[in-house]
């Protein structure tokens, strides 16, 4: 038999020896090879879900727009304080006021993305604060044994009194700025994270893997970054996509009482206060401020729940 | 159980302890000019300030004050209130505005209750059709959107739509109040669906219920006879704290429209630097809380025997 027909007879009958295959996907599910990569499969996971991306488009594009609105449109916000002419008060949307005036005459547009602005940048700086904080200390709350019940002790006397009090407190002790206020928020806020952090790093912490890997002598932050962490992910993405939308509430909520940002500058809390009296008349001064900031926060919950699922380990393979 | 029962008493003790001691401590914290209203500020010379710290005992050492504050507590005397009704006893300021916070809670709460629950069955029997989305889409819009805009939304609504007032008032309680209610119970009801569709689809997908319908049984009596009891018992929990809570009443909600009940009080005696109701007002809601979550877990284990209490050690 010549070489040639030995070549032959194993392409016909590939059973008989061996040969290089090109890489295709389901022969590699059959033997259990995968070119697993943990970011990959989170952003293929998410890319799969068309609603989402599109959420994910409109929250950008909201955001970058607010920049972009500031910018196009015909008065500053800083000039706008000056300029309260009572002539123009309650001016409905036209070519010169886009989104009309409020009770005082001033511009509405650059008042309304101001507090869009507002919202999105304290939202951003507490939830990264909150994110840093908690999953910092619920780490370590959660992995070293002997901290745990002082710390449960801790989060529960610091949990009992209202947040009221800190955000009222802080307000008085410090003024009211937006730097304040940020630093507030994220004192009162790593507590939630810390503590689902925590639970998780617990439940964690003894499987078989890592205990293997601790009697091979492997450092601890290896095993909180690479053993324990990609299993945090999800939660931490879902409690961020959650963080966003209670921190807006909150900055309005408090603003609206009187607690929050200083009276001057524009934030959903106090236009919604200035206008508490008068959109039963002028509606447009409730649809505004309303719609956008309401597509902010829900395209921004439907994206983290997306990608907090598209994050879960579990749903790779 | 009774052993169980007076270590976790004990215990929330000294948790309200503690925080009536942190927010002591925390009120402490304020300048005194805080103290005085913004007049007396300007007018009041440093002497006549000082003469009216030292009289209200607000220059000790904080030591000193401090025992003094136990001294007091011991005796079940929370102080009167300086500002927000002066000199009258701080339980009788208070007296005057939980019924007012509580009636509305409440009955924001049952209604959440009802609706919250029914809607939750719908969804997970209905799981994955329209009825189930429009749900959904319910939940995450109380979820996403601040509570003053959908506040603001419902103000606009009932005002224009249905004709109700917009503030609060006493000459026409029941009309006056149906737009707080409503706020109130939107989160709630959104709450309960929420939970009431998770637990029942976890329950739907069990054993037991295959086994249930291939007997033959009626979906309908599955629903209700086996996943509502099983899927309703971790929701029961949080269910008597819910009800605690609502003395402490809601501050936006309150304040949105201008209901004189107890949510406004903390933040207006804290800004008035009126301790005495302060203090009192953090060691009822410590209380109510530590409460709460004792009696959720009583009822929980008298809804389900397996549960056992006593094995938990108490470690929450």
């Amino acid at each position: 038999m010549s070489e040639q027909n030995q070549k032959q007879n194993q392409n016909e009958n590939p059973s008989n020896g061996f040969e290089f295959v090109e890489y295709s996907p389901e022969a590699a599910e059959r033997i259990g090879y995968s070119d697993y990569s943990y970011w990959k499969s989170v952003f293929q996971n998410f890319l799969k879900k068309k609603s989402a991306v599109f959420m994910a488009f409109v929250f950008f594009a909201l955001v970058i727009f607010s920049f972009i609105a500031l910018k196009i449109g015909k008065y500053d916000y800083s000039s706008a304080q000056i300029m309260s002419d009572a002539s123009l008060a309650f001016t409905s949307p036209n070519g010169e006021f886009w989104f009309g005036t409020d009770n005082l005459g001033r511009d509405y547009w650059c008042q309304v993305w101001y507090a869009a602005q507002i919202s999105i940048k304290l939202a951003l700086i507490v939830a990264l604060g909150e994110c840093v904080l908690g999953v910092t200390i619920g780490c370590i709350w959660g992995y070293v044994r002997s901290l745990d019940r002082i710390m449960t002790e801790i989060y529960n006397v610091i949990n009992n009194i209202p947040t009221i009090i800190y955000m009222t407190l802080a307000a008085l002790l410090f003024g009211q700025s937006f730097r304040n206020m940020a630093i507030a928020m994220i004192t009162v806020g790593w507590l939630v994270m810390a503590r689902n952090v925590r639970n998780l790093v617990l439940m964690y912490r003894d499987r078989e893997y890592n205990l293997a890997s601790r009697c091979l002598g492997t450092p601890v932050w290896r095993i909180l970054v690479k053993n324990i962490f990609p299993y945090l992910i999800s939660v931490i993405i879902l409690r961020l996509a959650l963080s966003i939308p209670q921190t807006i509430a909150l900055e309005s909520t408090l603003s609206y009482l009187g607690l929050g940002l200083d009276v001057n500058t524009p934030s959903l809390g106090i236009l919604l206060r200035n206008a508490r009296n008068y959109f039963l008349q002028y509606p447009y001064l409730l649809i505004f401020p309303a719609v956008i900031v309401s597509l902010i926060t829900i395209t921004f919950y439907l994206v983290g729940n997306a990608f907090s699922d598209a994050a879960d380990p579990r749903n790779h393979v | 159980m009774t052993k169980y029962t007076i270590k976790r008493l004990l215990q929330s003790l000294v948790t309200v302890l503690v925080v009536a001691t942190i927010v002591f401590l925390l009120m402490r914290m304020l300048p005194t000019d805080y103290y005085f209203t913004e007049d007396q500020v300007m007018k009041l010379t440093e002497e006549q300030k000082n003469d009216q710290l030292l009289a209200a005992g607000l220059l000790d050492p904080i030591g000193q004050q401090l025992l003094r504050f136990y001294g007091q507590l011991l005796h079940f005397d929370f102080g009167v209130s300086r500002r927000i009704q002066t000199g009258a006893p701080v339980l009788k300021v208070i007296g005057t505005k939980f019924a007012i916070s509580m009636r509305l809670g409440c009955t924001a709460l049952v209604i959440a209750l009802i609706i919250g629950v029914f809607l939750g069955v719908m969804q997970a029997r209905h799981k994955d059709r329209i009825f189930d989305h429009i749900g959904t889409a319910y939940t995450i819009f109380v979820n996403a959107v601040p509570p003053l805009v959908s506040y603001s939304l419902v103000l606009a609504f009932g005002a224009h739509v249905l004709n109700l007032p917009t503030l609060y008032s006493t000459r026409n309680v029941g009309k006056s109040s149906i737009l707080p209610i409503v706020c109130l119970a939107l989160a709630s009801i959104a709450h309960y669906a929420l939970w009431t569709r998770r637990y029942m689809v976890d329950e739907l997908n069990k054993d037991y219920i295959k086994l249930a319908r291939i007997k033959g049984m009626a979906f309908k009596d599955i629903m209700v006879k086996h996943v509502l009891k099983n899927a309703f018992v971790p929701l029961v929990q949080y269910i008597p704290a819910s009800f605690l809570m609502t003395i402490s009443g809601s501050l936006l909600a309150e304040r949105f429209f201008s209901v004189p009940g107890m949510g406004p009080l903390l933040t207006d005696a804290i800004t008035r630097y009126d301790l005495n109701v302060v203090q009192t007002l953090v060691i009822i809601y410590a209380a109510l809380g530590v409460l709460g979550v004792f009696l959720g877990d009583v009822l929980m284990m008298l809804l389900d025997p397996r549960i056992k209490l006593a094995d938990k050690g108490g470690s929450r």
